[in-house]
């Protein structure tokens, strides 16, 4: 709990301080609907259902036309019920029962993005993010669950467009997908890797 | 001011809003799909090398670490059921007094003041909720061969224990050689007790004569 609560300070400060450092720049509030694909060995050993229940928001700040950076979180429920089977539990015990995955993940992330064509209206970018993933996995076998929490990296890649709301604006709509890398050697599982579709706002602040 | 009340509202209401919306796990389940089945076994054991069981007459209700035995309905129905399933299996019923092969309980494990028991608890009183003399054996211990595993208790459960009475003189003990465990929603009730039972006898296919 220790290491969780100080990888997340770690990246507050450094998040924040970026802008302090840069000194000048607007500051702009990412908030976007989350839509989450699981992929390899999330989808294969614990959820295949994609995700409508998250969001990806951020404190951006621009460093110049082409670059921003700060620091990136969200949340994503990741939920899958699978039919009644009889599972092995040890070489004489088995047991019957509806297994239901129910992760929860946070990233925590710094990230930069990349505008290409700063002084066109519509402004497509690139990003690349990494940091901290706190994961809440629980399973259960019928109403009966457990529950582990660990953190772990992740790093991102990501496409985006964003849309002003009027010519020259910094504020405006933001349509993106990534892909996540998410490491998870844990109970025998490999990863908690994703492809994610985001749509929301960029507002500026100042 | 406004912007950083802007930022405050987003970043603190866009999460608690996704964050609530967490689908919850027991409220998506139906009173079937709350129920586990868990069957433990001696891997040594051919149970085909039995032929006769006897099994109790009432229902052990266990609670807080003590006993009492009931002849409820709910009690009757899973005894019935459990007759069902081993005539089924082809095992052949006898009375008591006649030397029966294999001893049968039945137990419902109930809510204790603390709120958890453990199955583990549960075995370490065996003797406690089925005198072995109720067996014919008043001298003897009970001995669980395999180890089984500890799940909390919290709001019921039933189980069924099969006892090796064949072998108990030369063993000078009565092993528990099969265990069955009902868990969930509304499992000491009458209606479900038939499939209850089945589901556990389903899921021991090397449990027949």
């Amino acid at each position: 709990m220790k290491k969780i609560k100080l990888t997340i300070a770690g990246l507050i400060i450094i998040g924040f301080a970026m802008p302090a450092v840069a000194q000048n720049g607007s500051l702009k509030l990412d908030l976007n609907y989350n839509y989450s694909i699981p992929l390899s060995g999330f989808k294969n050993d614990l959820v295949s259902n994609g995700s409508p229940r998250g969001f990806m928001g951020g404190l951006f700040y621009s460093f110049n036309n082409h670059l921003s950076g700060g620091l990136s979180f969200g949340f994503q429920d990741y939920y899958q019920k699978y039919p009644r089977t009889i599972y092995n539990l040890s070489k004489t015990q088995q047991i019957s029962a509806v297994l239901t995955n129910s992760i929860q993940v946070t990233p925590v992330l710094l990230k930069a993005k990349y505008f290409p064509n700063a002084n066109s209206f519509l402004k497509p970018y690139v990003s690349l993010g990494a940091g901290a993933n706190i994961i809440d996995n629980k399973q259960y076998f019928g109403e009966f669950g457990n529950s582990q929490t660990n953190v772990g990296f992740r790093a991102q890649a990501g496409v985006g467009l964003m849309v002003p709301f009027k010519k020259s604006g910094t504020s405006g709509l933001n349509v993106g997908a990534s892909y996540d890398y998410a490491p998870y050697k844990k109970y025998g599982y490999k990863d908690l890797n994703n492809v994610n579709i985001q749509a929301g706002v960029v507002l500026e602040l100042r | 001011m406004k912007r950083i009340l802007m930022m405050l509202i987003g970043l603190t209401a866009f999460p608690i809003i996704f964050m609530s919306c967490t689908k919850d796990v027991v409220k998506n389940l139906t009173t079937d799909e709350s129920r586990i089945y868990i069957t433990d076994h001696d891997s040594t054991v051919n149970f085909g090398n039995f032929k006769t069981y006897s099994i109790s007459d009432s229902v052990a209700i266990i609670q807080n670490g003590k006993s009492s035995h009931e002849s409820s309905d709910v009690g009757l129905a899973y005894i019935n059921a459990v007759k069902k399933y081993m005539d089924q299996a082809g095992y052949q019923m006898v009375s008591r007094e006649d030397n029966p092969d294999l001893g049968i309980d039945v137990n419902h494990i109930i809510n204790t003041s603390t709120g958890v028991i453990s199955y583990g608890d549960y075995w370490d009183d065996y003797g406690g909720y089925w005198d072995p003399y109720y067996w014919g054996y008043p001298d003897y211990g009970y001995y669980i061969p395999y180890a089984y595993s500890v799940y909390q208790v919290k709001e019921g459960a039933v189980s069924i224990d099969i006892l090796d009475l064949k072998n108990a003189s030369e063993d000078h003990k009565i092993n528990v050689i099969w265990t069955g465990l009902i868990r969930g929603e509304g499992v000491f009730n009458s209606s479900v007790a038939d499939s209850q039972v089945k589901a556990l006898f389903d899921q021991s296919s090397y449990l027949k004569n």
